[in-house]
């Protein structure tokens, strides 16, 4: 494969480059006939990201270029930090560069980037390849309930409001208001941290369908990147999810030349911990208790799935089976091509039911023994005791 | 216990923002005293017994909000007193710069909060969003309320008027980078002397015609060594061996847009500094002097 890339594009794929960064670190290049595919997997696998550069984004696409008989398409993992290199401000990169030159050898080692800059100067990077193959999640984004089209201008301000040690947010969508907070897990000392919650009105999106009110948790570290990146481009976000549990999808395209999706994971709010932190929504509250024991019988069987679709012998990537704590609900089935792909169905799903279902999770255990825990921590029992502390009666 | 107070005009927003951020920078910790007709911020350091605190600032609230009920525990004690992490109430007010109205409230979510509800315009549409912090407290008890009263002090031998902040400011960071204490000399002609000694060096930056509010003159130097230049009446010439790097805090201030700053001694004892804003706010840090 080879092509090339115009300056003005070369700062859109350095911004891409950037944003993958925040997600991954390897990035996975597939070329196929008539487009480019960038993917990149968080070290928790809660969160993927997917960018597909069209034919018409290049100005010259050459997917034979090496004559390559193979029509499943060339693939490889590099290393984040190289293909950072080659982007290295890209603010500034359409003024620097004025061609860009990928070429991708399935002979070789290497892939090459190469720069044409102004005044004659030529940067060529050597980038080693890691691995030849390819990862892919698999996901639903159409048909879903919930669909939220944003200015990523109004979701990074509200985000602004957060602080910088937040690391998960819970969205709480409903037709009256789409809320936000920070997630406070409960092993938080309440006393330390600041909750915080932004009521955003369904009016200042530029669509917003909730058929299914709902309550998912994501990562904070990924949704700004992705907003970031969003931001940068000054596209549309889209927003599709469906409940707690099923990845929550973010698209951005500019129509024609490409199209990114950001999956993040969702996780399941938990009781104990959700404070809402407005008085007004107590009836959502006890919804929200209703829906509960609901979404952890749903997630089970989900989960051993998962894992045996995440689970491949030939993968560096999935051959260990402790599932991260946000990764326990994700969907995300990952096959590796060709044949590894059809080997891991039967077998390894048999042998996952022995798998104890994700031992890390925190989240998970609490949902288990939720008695126990309310029994043990009452929150108003601790009130109760700073009150007598005080002596002070109101 | 009841607080609500509403702020809607965006000066005093921006004022109250700065005066947090400047004590966030300050103290990792505060109190905030709510009574009647005041707030209060107060900064005492652990173990400090019988000396003033750190930091002491006054806050009208008349002038601040449009809004203001609270009640205390019963009529003899009708203060309110919070410990705050004040860097906490600090991040959460920076986006108030932009913000239509601020409420704030003691509640009761779990734990005692003071929660902030900030009305913030949409920057895309003439839509207005609703975030809402809820900042831990402590609720101080009653039998510590001592710690937190109003600092009595000696009556200070000179008060002199400070010249502009960043000037000294500067001034005070450049010497700070030499030696750890200055010495802060004022006389009643009008005279600031910053002064600091090293192995190497000794430097004076001196200001000139600055106004005296108040000399409780003569001063009695018998006990020291004090230098002077020869035409300088001593007894007129009060100073103080202060921490450059408190001193130098105090002066980060000048982001808060004020009337004046006075600087108040107590000859070889204590250092006032005192910053007075249009809204009158008083926002005063005690330095005490460190004596051989």
């Amino acid at each position: 494969m080879k092509c090339h890339v115009p300056g003005p594009n070369v700062k859109v794929l350095g911004r891409t480059i950037h944003a993958l960064a925040r997600f991954g670190d390897e990035l996975y290049l597939e070329s196929l006939p008539d487009s480019i595919l960038l993917r990149t997997l968080n070290a928790a696998e809660s969160a993927y990201a997917m960018i597909k550069f069209n034919k018409n984004f290049f100005s010259h696409f050459n997917y034979n270029f090496y004559s390559t008989e193979d029509n499943e398409g060339l693939k490889c993992k590099i290393s984040m930090k190289s293909a950072l290199n080659a982007f290295k401000s890209p603010t500034h990169m359409d003024k620097q560069v004025e061609n860009l030159e990928i070429k991708l050898d399935p002979e070789s080692s290497k892939l090459i980037f190469q720069l044409k800059c102004k005044h004659g100067i030529v940067k060529t990077y050597y980038v080693s390849i890691l691995d030849c193959k390819a990862m892919q999640a698999v996901y639903t984004k159409d048909l879903v309930p919930n669909r939220i089209i944003s200015s990523p201008r109004i979701l990074s301000e509200a985000l602004g409001n957060f602080q910088i040690s937040d690391d998960q947010v819970t969205l709480e969508a409903t037709n009256q208001s789409l809320i936000l907070r920070n997630y406070v897990d409960a092993n938080i000392d309440l006393t330390k941290i600041i909750r915080t919650q932004i009521s955003l009105k369904p009016s200042e999106f530029d669509s917003y369908t909730i058929g299914d009110e709902t309550t998912i948790t994501f990562t904070l570290k990924e949704f700004r990147a992705l907003l970031a990146f969003t931001e940068a481009l000054n596209l549309p976000l889209q927003l599709h999810f469906e409940t707690t549990g099923r990845p929550a999808v973010f698209i951005v395209h500019n129509g024609t030349t490409f199209e990114a999706h950001f999956v993040l994971a969702t996780s399941k709010p938990d009781s104990a911990t959700q404070a809402s932190t407005q008085n007004s929504s107590r009836t959502d509250k006890k919804r929200k208790e209703v829906n509960n024991p609901v979404g952890s019988a749903k997630k089970k069987p989900h989960l051993d799935i998962d894992i045996s679709k995440c689970l491949d012998e030939d993968s560096h990537l999935f051959n260990y089976i402790d599932i991260p704590e946000e990764m326990d609900l994700r969907p995300i089935k990952v096959t590796i091509d060709g044949n590894s792909g059809d080997k891991a169905n039967d077998p390894e799903e048999n042998m996952n039911f022995d798998i104890p279902g994700s031992p890390t999770s925190r989240i998970k255990i609490k949902s288990v023994f939720k008695r126990c825990f309310e029994n043990t921590f009452d929150p108003r029992s601790i009130e109760r005791i700073v009150l007598a502390e005080n002596s002070d009666s109101d | 216990m009841k607080f609500r107070g509403v702020m809607i005009d965006a000066g005093p927003m921006r004022e109250f923002t700065n005066i947090v951020t400047i004590i966030s920078k300050l103290s990792k910790e505060c109190v905030l005293r709510l009574s009647d007709d005041k707030l209060y911020f107060i900064v005492s350091e652990d173990n400090s017994g019988p000396a003033p605190p750190v930091l002491w600032c006054e806050i009208p609230q008349d002038i601040f909000f449009s809004e203001y009920q609270m009640i205390g525990i019963d009529e003899d004690h009708k203060d309110i007193y919070l410990g705050v992490m004040s860097a906490n109430l600090a991040k959460s007010l920076v986006t108030l710069k932009s913000a239509k109205t601020l409420k704030m409230k003691l509640t009761k979510k779990q734990c005692p909060c003071l929660t902030l509800e900030i009305e913030l315009p949409s920057s895309t549409s003439q839509q207005t969003r609703q975030v809402t912090h809820d900042i831990p407290v402590v609720v101080v008890p009653r039998k510590l309320w001592s710690e937190f009263h109003e600092p009595r002090v000696e009556a200070p031998d000179i008060s002199i008027e400070l010249p502009t902040l960043k000037q000294l400011r500067t001034t005070i960071d450049r010497m700070r980078t030499m030696a750890q204490e200055v010495v802060i000399r004022a006389s009643a002609e009008g005279r600031l002397t910053l002064q600091i000694k090293t192995d190497m060096a000794k430097v004076s930056t001196r200001f000139k015609d600055l106004r005296v509010e108040a000399f409780e003159g003569p001063i009695d130097h018998s006990d020291s060594e004090t230098e002077t230049q020869a035409n300088e009446d001593i007894s007129k010439i009060c100073h103080c061996r202060v921490d450059a790097k408190k001193f130098s805090m105090f002066l980060s201030a000048d982001q808060i847009s004020h009337n004046r700053t006075i600087c108040s001694i107590v000859h070889k004892k204590l250092v006032i500094l005192c910053l007075h804003t249009q809204e009158n706010v008083k926002l005063q840090c005690f330095i005490t002097g460190i004596v051989y």
